[in-house]
């Protein structure tokens, strides 16, 4: 990261997104600093979710733009958003499930020049070499997120806990500088939890950034350097998690007298 | 004679017709057992291939009393008319693809299914190309004896099938055990996880279906160098099955009894099912007068009950889906 601090790694502005009738995200802007663990919090339909999937690509913005280190990335399909660095996780994980666990890490490889169909016959050599290279680095990523006894288990057979390290896992071997994490300790119990929050902290350390949404207060308030506060499709508070928590806007419509 | 001749030309006939089923549904486990899309237009692929060969490998045939004539009669080689039968059928399902593999699979199906069916009525409707009912007859087999011996045409063309398949396996193995093949299974699992993982899915699901195609229309050349006729409605004896949609059910079923995901359960699938229908029409000579007409009903029920039974207690098919233990 050779940015200087303060410039937003990701900055999005005045996105809007409806289904049907429904304004699911209504004029949402907000920016995230790099090498940060911010959250994003709100009630249950704030559009949380609707805008992570948003800014991965997975649902297209009607109106607004989203920038991921001064690269406009709205309208990107999804793919392109992660070779450029930018990778989220579900809210309900999306395990790939009669594959093993670490098929499922292989496969978040950024260039792996056996997924090519002709390299297959044109360049076998370099395609053993890759795959190798994969595998050992899943096998690293396996070890450092406590799931390396489970490698060659369906990811069907994975517990509810173990299902989102399982996601966490995955997105690390698209070597992300930017993560999106959609609850990641949701139904996590707290020994994991905390380890798997460690581990965040760890990775940030590295250099990445995380920008996660949770439910999670103990996670949000101890865990997160900024708290980004949704409401109605749009951000009613931003700042330290002190800051936030002491909001009375955000104290009516989330955390509740 | 170890064998009676008659006997070894009707269990060939069983062979090869098994294996060019055997490519039919190695074609569709390749687009559904692997990447999850539903074809139901099968039958059209093949009838593509099955015509592109016919074109090309028979000799001139122009139109006389009481016969249209047909498109081509290049007299090209075998191996000439089985290239373009491949690429004319993966050529046209990569056009149908590119519109409808977006779809959700109960709509692929319905588009594909259209798609067959509109095709099968213009082989029919398109006399000057096809020759319409009356067929193409006059197919060349892979070797001609001189003098003809049924006998020999039969061990030849068995032959060539089995290599065939031999080779198709080797092939496939390699492509859908590769690291590509492993994206077409995550396609299948998740396709906007896949994505997500930086997958352009669109691709892949490009390239299986115009795959399968492919080898659908393969199918078809194989189909016509061994019979010696083809026609579009299906009433040719050889198969009672032609280009109607019933042959895309029969290569559903081969597929899903043989084992989805697993290429060998494919040729299993295959050979087990059509050994059914084959089986039915030999036990005709031998049923009592009251229960022949009943037979080909009785086939299908069995191999309805099979199905069932199968889907309830071996949902995964004969030959399941193995784990890749990664090394």
């Amino acid at each position: 990261m050779n940015q200087t601090v303060g410039h937003p790694i990701l900055r999005v502005q005045d996105i809007h997104k409806a289904f049907g009738g429904i304004s699911a995200v209504d004029g949402c802007s907000l920016s995230v600093a790099p090498q940060s663990v911010t959250g994003l919090i709100g009630p249950n339909g704030a559009g949380k979710s609707t805008l992570f999937n948003i800014i991965a690509g997975l649902y297209r913005p009607d109106d607004g733009g989203i920038w991921f280190n001064d690269t406009r990335i709205d309208g990107l399909p999804p793919y392109e958003i992660v070779h450029l660095g930018l990778s989220k996780t579900w809210q309900i994980p999306h395990e790939l499930r009669n594959m093993t666990v670490l098929e499922n890490l292989v496969l978040g490889a950024k260039e792996n020049s056996g997924e090519h169909l002709l390299n297959l016959f044109i360049r076998p050599g370099e395609v053993r070499r890759d795959e190798q290279r994969w595998r050992a680095r899943a096998r690293d990523v396996l070890k450092l997120t406590q799931l390396a006894g489970l490698a060659n288990e369906h990811a069907k057979s994975l517990s509810g806990g173990q299902k989102k390290l399982l996601e966490l896992a995955r997105v690390l071997m698209t070597d992300p500088a930017l993560v999106l994490l959609d609850e990641p300790v949701a139904g996590v119990n707290p020994t994991l939890a905390a380890s798997l929050m460690d581990l965040i902290e760890k990775l940030r350390l590295e250099g990445r950034t995380f920008f996660l949404i949770e439910h999670d207060m103990n996670v949000v308030m101890n865990r997160c350097d900024r708290v980004i506060v949704m409401h109605q499709g749009r951000t009613i508070a931003d700042g330290t998690p002190a800051s936030v928590k002491a909001n009375p806007v955000v104290i009516e419509s989330y955390l509740g007298g | 004679m170890a064998i009676d001749s008659g006997t070894w030309i009707n269990v060939g006939f069983y062979i090869y017709v098994s294996i060019a089923f055997a490519i039919l549904a190695l074609g569709f486990n390749l687009q559904w057992g692997y990447t999850g899309l539903f074809n139901a237009g099968i039958a059209g692929f093949f009838l593509i291939g099955a015509y592109t060969a016919a074109f090309a490998i028979t000799p001139p045939t122009p139109p006389s009393i009481g016969y249209p004539g047909h498109l081509g009669g290049f007299s090209f080689p075998l191996p000439v008319g089985a290239v373009l039968a491949m690429v004319a059928s993966g050529a046209v399902a990569a056009l149908v693809a590119l519109p409808t593999v977006r779809l959700r699979a109960d709509y692929l199906a319905i588009a594909t299914l259209a798609f067959a069916e509109v095709l099968r009525i213009f082989a029919i409707n398109l006399e000057s190309i096809t020759a319409g009912t009356i067929g193409i007859p006059g197919l060349p087999a892979p070797v001609e004896f001189n003098p003809p011996d049924a006998f020999l045409n039969a061990t030849v063309k068995v032959a060539v099938s089995a290599a065939l398949i031999l080779v198709l396996l080797l092939v496939l193995y390699f492509m859908a055990e590769s690291p590509w093949g492993r994206v077409l299974r995550a396609v299948r699992e998740d396709e906007e996880a896949t994505m997500a993982l930086g997958k352009n899915t669109f691709q892949y699901k490009l390239q299986a279906f115009a795959l399968g195609g492919a080898l659908m229309g393969l199918a078809g050349w194989l189909f016509v160098i061994t019979l010696n006729y083809i026609e579009p409605t299906g009433s040719s004896a050889a198969t009672t099955l032609g280009f109607a949609p019933a042959v895309t059910f029969s290569v559903w079923v081969m597929v899903i009894v043989g084992g989805a995901g697993n290429l060998r359960g494919s040729v299993v699938g295959a050979f087990v099912i059509y050994g059914f229908q084959w089986l039915s029409v030999q036990l005709k000579d031998f049923a009592p007068t009251e229960l022949k007409e009943g037979i080909p009903y009785l086939r299908l029920m069995i191999v309805g009950v099979l199905l069932i039974v199968l889907i309830i207690y071996r949902p995964e098919g004969i030959l399941r889906e193995r784990k890749r233990v990664l090394r």
